[in-house]
């Protein structure tokens, strides 16, 4: 069902999925790339076979990035209590919260008094970075001097939906791309064997918004994240019949295919000129690649002991998120081009959302991450992978300078901290800063910056990758968006 | 920049394309394009991102002399300043300037050129033309015999244009199979093809289309194109995505509307302003479920307090959505583009925009009562408008003493039961909530003061020679409470948790006394008098929204409480709900009637009445005579209301609800601004109740309507829409139909017929069709009709590559084109093959999955633990339950929207994870061996169930080959697997 407006790229993407960026670079490429664009030809990466182009060159100017793992702090991480020592704050303790200038200080879900709260947590110097880091991160410490920070990110909005959605897609309503699916949209499928775009949520349950963080919006559905439950006993929805599929057996199946084989073939011939038919034909051909091959990602018997130890394996504590960063390494190895990797699930308790009680809640997140993502950097520093790969570590938004209850803090847009890490990025550098409260940024860095800048890093230039929907060329970063220099390599 | 160079070249080579038949430039076709894409950024409508004070949109300024140059001399393009300017060598003045990134190729200048000296023909936009029956062309010669209707008159002309020839008819089983799956989403059944075949005559064709458009499957089909259009879903979407219990009630108007062929017009009116102008049908409020269907930000709505700037922009974002909805699917403008700024392409000023938003501006998302059938939502219609004139009557008013009302009081007095109730007199009276008591002369008790959020009230009395089977409960007016109350929460409402009764005799310590059979006389929706006694304290009896006049309640005694000996009655009031849903001013009463419930609540009479009423009616002054007229017309009327049958609710919009948390109803319409880059910090001016004003002959602005009433803004807004000179209405829907019978719209682009949208390649066809469905009374099955039994429609979908390198999408329809099914036709056809669905029409959604309660708002839902032979499996896929922020994984594969956007038409994906779903979904894997199942039942002759098989999935018979391969594979690896291989088949999944 084509039509006439349909632009052929969009045609093209509507079948096959990796296909589409094959079929894209040989049609437009000398349009899309650079001559010098780098552009790998049927290599192959740690035994698995990837595709004949990948746009790994970038589709605008040459990429530094290659693949991505986010790891999305769900709830809204406290950047005072972690990454952002507020000194102020201890001053201010226990004070009425006032910003001077008669400035109107609001709080979402309320905070009687707007009493001043100091971070309970004891700050150290890191690193030849010398980057402050509180207590609940002590193993993250260790590899400051890899990552720079953004201080000074800022939300539109103070709810969890809402900023949520901004953080992933650009915008505070439901149905844009988030950027993992733009990426899939724009550069297409690394390797046949696996998807473009992985998404593995807290083991607890889906993060606010449930999968609307992960859609693909108006982009075909191929570009949405694929939903891997890495504690399931089948974590991908669809790759093998269901366990009491008795009459399926590895007999019916290579015969099945074999007839489905020929019977899509007369019918292919008995109805030509039709691209399609074509393209459903080899759809099936790679989802038996990906059923032989996906399985061999979640087999972590190769792994050693001390690795998975390095992961936190075995401490029930770190065990969940640690398996899924191991995982994240081993997709982004097969070829996985984005893996999006929360910590938390929604709701009031068990994710970074610390309304109650900073001191309690937020080290008992803070500690099923910090190993794991500590042992994530050293890992894919030691393979080389930083080479092409990227790590960002990102939240919806802030907290409060000021109580909640006893000791917890409210939403607050105003600042937050993200970290970037790996390919493309300075080491151990900061930028932007928050106010003397950590109440406001004072160099607000939106998402529309970081966006712009993670598809840079990836090749494309954010203001020419747009799709026409409902009558506006909508993009990740609307009409935004600014590189972050002080940051790139 | 590779979607927008891809977009040109596919728009350069339609420009060729048209530009291949006809001598003259055409406007519209060929130069707007070009003004639009490459000028109007700085030249256009927008006054603020307009350049050199020149805009290229309107005639009159393109050819204004401006310091003595013309941009555009009609006739003379060595003149024209454009011309000039587009062909300069000079970087500095040469148009498009080089930062703007915008290029102009050869092409496109000798297209500018050309018209200029054309004479520089200026036309209005296609879509924005009067709406004219054009003269249906002759056949060309070439091609007699091969039109059916007038349709094929168009299509022939186009292609004879482009030297193209159509394609013959089909095959008649490629035909059934196309129009079955077209006309109701399933595929033909082996017995209606063999009466196809059977059926020679020349209008065997006809009346298979007759008797689809007549299936009920028809209507739960066309629902569907409709739901996607309109986003539908029955969650919010958004963080909260908590369920809508209500909101079927709006599908299965759609699907009855489309079953009985609703005219157009009415079909719209109904969805904009259906209970404002048509109260007395039950359609009328059901059918605004469209305004509500999109998602709704439950966090920003109830979580966020009234007057901070999130929830204002919370509400401007939610009136977009319905701005959005409307005039997407009913005009095909992009009208939310002009939120913060004028519309970049179209003439549509933001201020036209913020007329929009004036018109919903009274209303909020929210379950509401509607009436089943026309009967009772006529007469309940009729009941409230006498109860309105009631309200507002004079004692005075002399119709109060015509014999008709008075006779009407005399027989009501006849009947009237006698009160045997005693009011009590309290001993004590006690607020755990601190409320000020004052105990009044007529026995009633007044808790004032500082409203606390919850309160107990403790009341004794004590009893001596009487019996005691029932008590009552009144809650009476009081001064200073919203509209006099009678309950102390801000809107007049009180919730009362649990009535408690305890009796003591003597020093005996108090017991509990069984109370049952409660009735009140009035009931809020939801919160019934039976709460106050079921135990539970998170539920209560309510009397919202009939405020601002008394109620009260009955209890019976399950055995009644002997006070010969004398008793002390202790009543217990628990009103727990909180935030001051609380009683202002109870009294209590007891009586000793043997049959209690026959002293029904509304036997009982105010003290000023009962005092009239002991004067012989013969001597009633005309004073006391009118007040009983009143009295008694105002109560036969609440008896009649309170017989009516109890609404079901409808999530849609509403003016006036009950409030939720910060979620509070509007009432009268919220004052709504003209913001400055959509910013509501930065508002520029109030904003007045419109439409667009862009088209002929309809007034933008409702200027001459009551605007306190909001009602009036959305009928104002439902007569613009429909209105016959309302040329977007009538061209939408026509191609919006034209696409779903052949997979692209005339108009590719179903939501925008703005200059950014593509171009009518049959404008003639469009516009006949669109003045003939107009002129039809707007029915829908007759286009159906006309459509599916034109040669164009039943052509072969046979390729031709030649035809194909200049039209490779076939938008001159030289064949038909092949479709892949879709999610709902899937599952569909694999449910009708297994014999297994439920054809049960109606009714709240089936929910296949299984849910728990989540950790927050959203439950956690599990569609891998549905039971797949559950009835609500078997459920055609219009009936699933659709969770927006957790789609069903298998259905989402197969590209079915999760309704967080406007879904116009479907992108048709042909992915690897999409044959793994088609491979191994439970519903696929199940279902096929209920497939086997039934083929095992009709037959043991493994051939004739592998040929019945391929009736049911391809519409024909297997060829020999074909019938041994899948007869041996089912031998060896059982027949539950081969109909597992048939339904991943290309035949199957494609429709030709």
């Amino acid at each position: 069902m084509t039509d006439a407006s349909t632009p052929r790229r969009e045609f093209l993407a509507n079948i096959g999925g990796g296909f589409s960026g094959i079929a894209l670079a040989h049609l437009l490429g000398q349009d899309l790339c650079g001559d010098d664009a780098a552009r790998s030809t049927g290599t192959e990466l740690n035994g698995t076979r990837l595709s004949g182009t990948d746009l790994n060159g970038g589709i605008h100017h040459p990429a530094k990035v290659k693949r991505i793992v986010q790891l999305f702090m769900n709830g809204g991480a406290s950047p005072m209590d972690t990454f952002d020592p507020k000194p102020r704050l201890a001053e201010l303790h226990g004070q009425q919260f006032d910003p001077g200038d008669g400035q109107k200080v609001e709080s979402v879900t309320g905070s009687p008094g707007f009493k001043v709260l100091k971070s309970p947590f004891e700050f150290r110097q890191h690193g030849e970075s010398g980057r402050w880091v509180s207590s609940v991160f002590p193993k993250t410490a260790g590899v400051v001097d890899e990552l720079a920070f953004l201080t000074s990110m800022v939300s539109k909005s103070n709810v969890h939906g809402l900023a949520s959605y901004m953080q992933n897609t650009g915008f505070t309503l439901p149905g844009f791309p988030c950027m993992g699916a733009w990426v899939s949209y724009a550069l297409g499928r690394i390797s046949d064997d696996l998807p473009a775009f992985v998404v593995m949520p807290d083991a607890k349950g889906l993060p606010y918004n449930n999968q609307g963080n992960f859609t693909a919006g108006f982009l075909a559905a191929q570009h949405q994240g694929t939903l891997v439950k890495a504690s399931a006993a089948n974590p991908i929805a669809h790759l093998l019949p269901p366990n009491n599929a008795g009459y399926i057996t590895d007999q019916s199946e290579t015969a099945g295919r074999a007839l489905l084989e020929m019977l899509n073939r007369n019918h292919a011939i008995r109805h030509s000129g039709d691209s399609r038919l074509q393209a459903r034909i080899e759809s099936y051909e790679l989802a038996a690649r990906m059923q032989l091959s996906a399985p061999g990602v979640f087999d972590l018997s190769g792994e050693s002991d001390t690795m998975q130890t390095e992961y936190g394996l075995n401490d029930k504590v770190t065990e969940d998120f640690g398996r899924r960063c191991l995982l994240a390494r081993r997709m982004l190895e097969r070829g996985v081009r984005f893996v999006q990797v929360w910590s938390g699930p929604s709701g009031a308790a068990n994710n970074w959302d610390n309304h109650s009680n900073i001191d309690k809640e937020l080290p008992y997140i803070a500690r099923q991450v910090d190993q794991p993502i500590a042992a994530l950097v050293r890992d894919l520093k030691s393979r080389g992978m930083f080479e092409d790969s990227l790590v960002i570590w990102t939240t919806e938004f802030g907290r409060m300078p000021f109580s909640q209850g006893s000791g917890g803090r409210d939403h607050n847009q105003g600042t937050f901290v993200t970290w970037l890490a790996g390919a493309g990025v300075k080491r151990g550098v900061t930028h932007g800063r928050s106010d003397e409260w950590g109440w406001k940024a004072v160099d607000p860095i939106w998402c529309y910056d970081l966006h712009a800048t993670i598809l840079h890093l990836l090749g494309i230039d954010h203001t020419k990758l747009t799709y026409r929907h409902n009558g506006i060329d909508r993009r990740l970063t609307d009409v935004h968006g600014h590189l972050i220099q002080d940051i790139l390599d | 920049m590779k979607l927008t160079l891809t977009a040109s070249t596919v728009f350069l080579l339609s420009l060729s394309v048209a530009r291949a038949g006809d001598a003259r430039v055409d406007f519209d076709r060929d130069i707007r394009p070009i003004l639009s894409g490459k000028c109007f950024q700085c030249h256009g409508p927008d006054a603020e991102s307009r350049k050199g004070d020149l805009r290229l949109d309107s005639l009159a300024d393109a050819t204004a002399s401006r310091d003595g140059s013309r941009a555009v001399v009609p006739g003379k393009p060595d003149q024209s300043a454009l011309v000039t300017r587009i062909t300069s060598n000079d970087e500095s003045i040469r148009m498009p300037p080089a930062d703007s990134k915008l290029e102009l190729s050869d092409a496109e200048i000798r297209l500018l050129r050309t018209w200029i000296a054309e004479g520089a023909q200026w036309t209005q936009h296609w879509s924005l033309q009067p709406l004219v029956s054009p003269t249906v062309p002759d056949v060309p010669d070439e091609y007699p015999g091969w039109a059916r209707n007038s349709i094929d008159h168009f299509v022939l002309k186009r292609l004879s244009e482009k030297q193209f020839t159509p394609s013959k008819e089909a095959d008649k089983r490629t035909l059934i199979r196309r129009v079955t799956f077209n006309l109701t989403g399933l595929p033909p059944t082996p017995e209606h093809i063999a009466a196809f075949l059977a059926d020679t005559s020349d209008e065997a064709f006809e009346r298979v289309v007759d008797r689809l458009l007549a299936s009920p499957r028809y209507g739960e089909r066309w629902a569907r194109h409709w739901m996607d259009a309109v986003h539908y879903a029955d969650t919010h979407g958004h963080d909260e995505d908590a369920i809508r219990e209500n909101a079927w009630p709006y599908r299965d108007y759609l699907i009855e509307s489309f079953n009985s062929d609703k005219p157009y017009a009415s079909f719209v009116q109904e969805q904009i302003a259906g209970d404002v102008l048509f109260p007395d049908s039950s359609d009328g409020v059901v059918a605004l479920g469209m305004l509500a269907a999109g998602p709704w930000d439950e966090s920003s709505q109830m979580g966020i307090q009234d007057g901070t700037i999130d929830k204002e922009i919370a509400r401007y974002l939610d009136r977009d959505d319905m701005i959005a909805t409307v005039t997407n699917t009913f005009l095909s403008m992009t009208v939310h583009c002009a939120r913060c700024h004028h519309h970049k392409f179209d003439p549509i000023p933001t201020e036209d925009y913020y007329s929009l938003q004036a018109v919903f501006a009274g209303v909020d998302r929210v379950d509401r009562p509607y009436d089943r059938d026309a009967g009772t939502a006529s007469r309940r219609q009729h009941l409230l408008m006498e109860k309105a004139s009631l309200e507002v009557r004079d004692v005075a008013d002399s119709s109060l003493l015509d014999p008709k009302v008075l006779a009407r009081v005399a027989d009501w007095e006849r009947r009237r039961p006698v009160s045997e109730w005693h009011v009590l007199k309290l001993d004590t009276v006690k607020s755990t909530g601190e409320a000020t008591v004052t105990k009044k002369d007529d026995g009633s008790v007044l808790f004032s003061g500082k409203r606390p959020e919850i309160d107990v009230y403790t009341m004794t009395t004590h009893l001596k020679s009487q019996r005691v089977t029932a008590v009552r409960l009144e809650v009476l007016l009081a001064d200073g409470l919203f509209k006099n109350g009678p309950g102390r929460q801000d809107n007049g409402n009180l919730h009362l948790s649990e009535f408690k009764l305890l009796a003591a005799t003597g020093d005996g310590e108090p017991r509990a006394v069984a109370l049952h059979k409660p009735i009140a006389d009035f009931d809020q929706s939801g919160w019934t008098i039976a709460h106050a006694l079921d135990g539970n304290p998170k539920t209560a009896w309510g009397i919202y929204p009939q405020v601002g006049q008394p109620h009260q309640a009955i209890f019976e005694l399950k055995e009644p409480v002997d006070a010969t000996d004398g008793v002390t009655l202790t009543f217990v009031l628990e009103q727990l709900h909180g935030g001051g849903h609380l009683i202002g001013r109870p009294r209590l009463s007891a009586t000793a009637a043997s049959n209690p419930s026959a002293a029904s609540a509304l036997s009982v009479v105010p003290a000023e009445i009962e005092s009239i009423l002991t004067v012989d009616p013969a001597k009633r002054n005309d004073s006391q005579q009118s007040t009983l007229s009143l009295f008694v017309l105002t109560r036969e009327n609440a008896a009649a209301l309170a017989e009516l049958p109890p609404q079901p609710m409808v999530y849609s919009i509403a003016s006036d609800f009950q409030p939720k948390g910060n979620f509070v109803p509007a009432r009268t319409p919220r004052a709504v601004h003209v913001l400055r880059r959509g910013n509501v910090l930065d508002p520029i001016g109030p904003a007045t109740p419109g439409a667009l004003s862009c088209i002929d002959g309809l007034k933008a602005q409702f200027s001459t309507i009551d605007l306190s009433d909001e009602g009036r803004r959305r009928a104002a807004l439902a007569k613009w829409a429909s209105a016959r000179e309302n040329v977007l209405t009538w061209r939408s829907i026509v191609n919006r139909v034209w696409h779903h019978h052949f997979g692209h719209g005339l108009v590719s682009t179903l939501n925008d017929f703005g200059r950014n949208g593509s171009s009518p390649t049959h404008p003639e066809l469009l516009d006949w069709m669109a003045a003939r469905f107009r002129d039809g009374n707007g029915s829908l099955k007759q286009l159906h009709r006309l459509i599916v039994t034109s040669a164009a429609y039943r052509q072969s979908s046979r390729h031709n590559e030649l035809f194909a390198r200049t039209d490779r999408d076939n938008v001159y329809l030289w064949r038909m084109n092949r479709r892949r099914l879709d999610a709902e036709s899937t599952r569909d056809a694999i449910l009708q093959m297994s014999g297994l669905v439920d054809w049960k029409m109606g009714g709240p959604p089936a929910r296949q999955f299984v849910l728990t309660g989540g950790v927050h708002v959203t439950p956690t839902v599990k569609y891998e633990d549905f039971d797949l032979d559950s009835p609500d499996a078997r459920r055609r896929s219009v009936y699933r339950f659709i969770f927006r922020t957790v789609p069903d994984p298998f259905m989402e594969a197969l590209d079915c929207p999760d309704a967080s956007q406007f879904t116009p038409k479907r992108s048709t994906s042909m992915t690897s994870l999409q044959a793994l779903a088609m491979l191994n979904s439970r519903f696929v894997v199940r279902y096929s061996e209920h497939i086997a199942n039934r083929l095992e039942h009709d037959t043991a002759d493994r051939h004739q169930q592998i040929r019945l098989l391929f009736e049911m999935a391809f519409g024909r018979s297997p060829m020999n080959d074909e019938l041994e391969a899948v007869a041996a594979y089912a031998d060896q690896h059982g027949l539950p697997n081969a109909c597992r291989i048939i339904v991943n088949s290309n035949e199957f999944m494609f429709v030709d």
